[in-house]
């Protein structure tokens, strides 16, 4: 079987609505902030090219909806995720407490075939708010809260000033190209299958 | 329904299938660069998204498929264009692709390649292929070849500072495009509920609620057009978009694009165009649900302005309240039919908004509660729980931004609001306010505003509408009351005239609630009145003693009359307790006869009223005990009180009781810091008459059951004599101490006599104190000395 090498890499965003999670994108990819809240509607991606270790990535980076009524078409485009982004907003309780949700209704719905090393990354983001002071989440919680689902890489950003967001998404792009998430590979009834190309089991290898 | 679900899942098996083993050859032609063959079977891939077997949510699993596997399609035509392929050959080629739906999805593609490779304008590229997916009318597949347009061209848009930004108006073009996509989509969308039999209706529009995010997707990607900017957003984006939603006279897509553009558009601009967005809702058909739709915008509006201080001269620029205001006053008169609920949703939402972005303007909230009452007057008590449920959350509103009940009191139209509330919500909302007063801690010290604050929690303070609610648990009915209570001793002015005012203002309140509330109600009221005395009888008596100036007399005056309401519950021995309070604070305050009146009203409570024999002997031993503290009175009326309560004490039902009264009568005729109650005689009569009780009831004791009773009475009149004897009564004798002591020791002793642990630790304990007091030495052991025991 010719091997194509992976080059595009999908990562989604997920996390309650308002936390920022279109304006990290737009950071991250138009090094762009606007102050003015536009909800998004259904999920769609912008990509960007990203370097790594001398070759050449594709990040596809699907942002969504934290309103649940302006999802209504399902989340069918988890489906082949690398990487899932939890994004919450040190000002906001109620969206740190939803990151369990969000994460557990991804692993739902994706089913990756290794839930328990699926590659996750946290995002406290607009920690430029008020200068910190209208923080109610602290750094301590949060990756208190990261290390008990299994060390999950933690950053805290600001989409607004740019902090951050550079180095979150090269670990993003990283962790989303060491995950053994490899796609399904399909062989089609009329070739033969040879024992050394079986599919690949989805469960334990035992 | 179980079948459908289950065909369904194989027919998406089946697309699935399909799909991936032409995917499959598709990735060995793009392996060994065979442009030829990827198109075939990219084509046939795409095929199976010809279906209309599928349902939306189904039918976008396969679309996602089929949208990864043109990712890598993509990327080779890249690659291609790369490798000096010429794009628009490309681009002429895919055009011969049988079926029309692979077609176009590969038109798609190329066009967003082409597009990158900058051969030709962005503009021309996109205006062809928005308009060469006409081609596909069927709602669902037409639908899905849009949103997949409309996501390659996402980033492609001739947007300013865009790569792909042309010389001149290109974000018109921009603009343009999504706008002329939106339309089609959402003519297909709205089409999509006319198709198919009448029965399959409420499944259509189930399926048509699925696929809104696809239309309403078009309007996110024009609220991040950075090139719109406020006015070409006023004077294109929102008329075209408006233009739409009033035209296609859905119902659904007119509720769900509402919601979208105000959530998809920055604040600033809802401002800025307040009027034409507005406008809009009255034009929406009758059955939208535009009480939702109004309400989040002022929720999100109301949201910005708490979010910056900024925001707030725009906010007064544009008149925003005014402006909700009338729209709201428009939408309630064209939906006739909009029920009560809506009608309090829409007026709590504005009045949110106005509280936040308007706390000053207290006109403006009272303004929303008036329109409110009328909306509501010439109905009935509203009987619908939810409607009932808004109005308390919408009288809630103002307790909660201001924390101060005194504010909302002065908003007219709240008590009017509240009258239409059934007894029970009206409860709620009296208990409410009550909460929100002890949990600030708001001072409420003016006799106006503690009318107009009773007006508003009568709830609690009567019956309403003159049913007696049988039903109401007595736990809560008391929870009620005892909160009532609180407030009560809650209000207070410094001011003698202003607090007696209010005095009066409750009790009269108060006294309309009925024998059952009473109880709970006339203490509070009793003890406020009391405070009051007691700072008045710090000051001196005004001197030029203005006829109408408060003073004690006039209050006991009132507490006389309001004590005695308590005979209509009746609650005799509350009513006892509160006379005895009363002539307490009248003797404080040196006025014989008022003290004197109150101990009259509660002797004759006792003879009239009091029957039961526990309650005589807890109502007994108060008399005697506030009598006993008593100093303003003279030789005769003193004679007169203490001599009925001797005389009441021997008439006890009980023996013990009687002797344990009489007793303790002692203590009246010898007070420790008046010199002249010191009257060892009668002291003595008393106890002797003591003695002779507990000998009765110890005979009586013996005939009942063969043996003799306790001695404990003994000991305790042993322990009065001691008291006396150590205070120098000359009455009391060192014999007749010894006597006692003799005589209790041979009742202990003779067979008959019931063995009793605790009688015989408290003679002990008694005996042990004589022997302490004898160790002092001193004048006290001197005394003591000389009882033998
Ligand atoms: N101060 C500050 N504001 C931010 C930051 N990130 C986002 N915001 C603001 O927060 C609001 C919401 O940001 P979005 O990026 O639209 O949030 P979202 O998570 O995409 O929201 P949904 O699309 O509704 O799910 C906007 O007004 C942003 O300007 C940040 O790092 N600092
Ligand atoms: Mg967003």
């Amino acid at each position: 079987m010719p091997s194509r090498r992976r080059t595009l890499l999908k990562v989604i965003i997920l996390g309650d609505s308002g936390v920022g999670k279109t304006s990290l994108m737009n950071q991250y990819v138009n090094k762009k902030f606007s102050n003015q809240y536009k909800a998004t509607i259904g999920a769609d991606f912008l990509t960007k090219e990203v370097q790594f270790e001398d070759r050449l990535f594709t990040l596809q980076i699907w942002d969504t909806a934290g309103q649940e009524r302006f999802q209504s078409l399902g989340v069918a485009f988890y489906r082949g995720a690398d990487c899932c982004v939890l994004v919450y907003d040190v000002n906001s309780m109620k969206s740190f407490d939803n990151l369990n949700n969000w994460r557990e209704e991804f692993l739902i719905q994706a089913s990756p075939s290794d839930p328990e090393n699926f590659p996750f990354v946290v995002l406290g983001n607009k920690i430029d708010v008020d200068g910190g002071n209208s923080r109610v989440v602290s750094e301590k919680k949060a990756r208190a809260w990261c290390a008990s689902k299994g060390n999950i890489p933690y950053f805290e950003t600001s989409a607004k000033e740019g902090i951050n967001v550079e180095e979150a998404f090269q670990c993003i792009a990283k962790n989303a190209l060491k995950t053994g998430e490899e796609e399904e590979i399909y062989l089609p009834d009329t070739i033969d299958v040879g024992t050394s190309s079986q599919p690949r089991s989805t469960g334990c290898e035992c | 329904m179980a079948d459908v679900v289950e065909d369904e899942e194989k027919w998406l098996a089946a697309g699935v299938a399909g799909l991936q083993q032409n995917a499959f050859y598709m990735h060995r032609a793009l392996d060994s660069n065979n442009l030829r063959d990827a198109l075939k079977y990219s084509a046939q891939m795409l095929s199976e998204l010809r279906t209309s077997k599928l349902s939306p949510h189904k039918y976008y699993a396969l679309y996602m498929r089929a949208f990864d596997e043109l990712r890598k399609l993509e990327m080779f035509f890249k690659e291609e264009a790369r490798r000096g392929c010429s794009i628009i050959d490309l681009y002429e080629l895919v055009q011969h692709a049988g079926n029309i739906l692979p077609r176009l999805y590969l038109l798609c593609t190329v066009g967003s390649v082409y597009i990158k490779s900058k051969e030709a304008p962005a503009k021309d590229v996109l205006k062809d292929l928005v308009e060469m997916c006409r081609g596909i009318q069927h709602p669902v597949r037409g639908l899905f070849l849009r949103s997949y347009l409309a996501q390659v061209s996402r980033d492609k848009l001739p947007d300013i500072g865009s790569e792909y930004e042309g010389d001149a108006d290109t974000v018109m073009d921009a603009v343009e495009f999504v706008l002329q996509n939106f339309t089609e989509m959402n003519k297909l969308w709205v089409r999509m509920q006319h198709q198919g039999p009448a029965r399959e209706k409420e499944k259509r529009e189930k399926e048509r609620s699925e696929l809104r995010d696809l239309v309403g997707k078009n309007l996110h990607v024009l609220g991040q057009i950075e090139g719109v900017d406020l006015e070409m957003y006023k004077d294109v984006v929102l008329p075209r978009v408006l233009e739409q939603v009033v035209n296609c006279k859905d119902e659904l897509a007119q509720y769900y694009l509402m919601d979208c553009i105000i959530q998809v558009f920055p604040d600033e601009y809802h401002l800025q165009t307040l009027d034409v967005l507005l406008g809009a809702c009255p034009q929406l058909q009758p059955t939208v649900d535009i009480k939702t739709v109004l309400s989040r915008l002022m929720e999100r509006l109301s949201n910005y302005a708490a979010s910056s201080i900024d925001a707030l001269p725009e906010f007064l620029q544009v008149e925003a309240f005014s402006k909700l205001n009338n729209a709201i006053g428009k939408v309630i008169e064209a939906q006739v039919d909009m029920p009560v609920l809506g009608v309090i949703t829409l007026y709590s939402s504005l009045l949110t908004f106005t509280l936040h972005v308007h706390p000053d303007r207290l006109d403006y909230a009272d303004q929303v509660l008036g329109a409110c009452v009328k909306k509501l007057s010439g109905k009935e008590k509203l009987e619908d729980s939810k409607a009932t449920k808004q109005i308390v959350s919408l009288l809630s509103a103002p307790l909660e931004k201001y924390n101060d009940i005194v504010i909302a009191l002065k908003l007219s139209n709240y008590p009017c609001i509240m009258e239409y509330l059934d007894s029970e919500t009206n409860k709620v909302m009296a208990t409410v306010i009550i909460q929100s007063i002890m949990k600030n801690k708001t001072r409420i010290s003016a006799a106006d505003k503690v009318e107009a604050l009773f007006e508003l929690i009568k709830g609690l303070i009567k019956d309403l509408d003159g049913t007696v609610h049988d039903e109401v648990d007595e736990d809560d009915f008391k929870e009620e009351q005892n909160s009532v209570a609180r407030l009560i001793q809650m209000l207070y002015n410094d001011d003698v005239e202003e607090m007696f005012k209010i005095i009066c203002t409750v009790r009269k309140h108060i006294l309309t609630g009925g024998p059952k509330r009473l109880p709970f109600t006339i203490p509070p009221l009793v003890f406020s009145s009391l405070k009051l005395v007691r700072q008045l009888q710090g000051q001196d008596e005004n001197p030029f003693g203005e006829e109408e100036s408060t003073t004690p007399k006039k209050i006991f005056q009132l507490l006389n009359q309001t004590v005695e309401t308590l005979s209509n519950v009746p609650a005799p021995e509350l009513a006892l307790r509160l006379y005895l309070q009363c002539a307490e604070a009248a003797n404080d305050c040196d006025l014989e006869p008022v003290a004197y009146e109150f101990f009259t009203q509660a002797y004759i409570l006792y003879e009239e009223e009091i029957s039961d024999s526990r309650a005589q002997v807890t109502a007994i031993h108060l008399i005697i005990g506030t009598l006993q503290r008593m100093h303003v009175f003279g030789v005769e009326n003193r004679d007169t009180l203490t001599h009925k309560a001797t005389g009441y004490s021997a008439k006890l039902l009980k023996k013990p009781d009687q002797c344990r009264a009489v007793y303790v009568c002692s203590h009246l005729f010898w007070v420790d810091d008046q010199e002249n109650i010191k009257d060892g005689e009668r002291v003595l009569l008393c106890l002797k008459r003591a003695l002779r009780i507990a000998n009765a009831a110890q005979q009586m004791a013996n005939a009942a059951r063969g043996s003799t009773g306790s001695v404990t009475l003994f000991v305790e009149i042993l322990n009065k004599y001691l008291y006396f004897f150590e205070k120098g009564n000359p009455q009391i004798t060192v014999a007749a101490v010894q006597s006692l002591i003799e005589l209790i020791t041979t009742e202990m002793q003779s067979d008959s006599s019931t063995p009793d642990p605790a009688a015989d630790a408290f003679l002990a304990s008694t005996l042990r104190y004589i022997e302490f007091q004898k160790q002092k030495g001193g004048a006290i052991g001197e005394k003591y000395d000389s009882i033998k025991v």
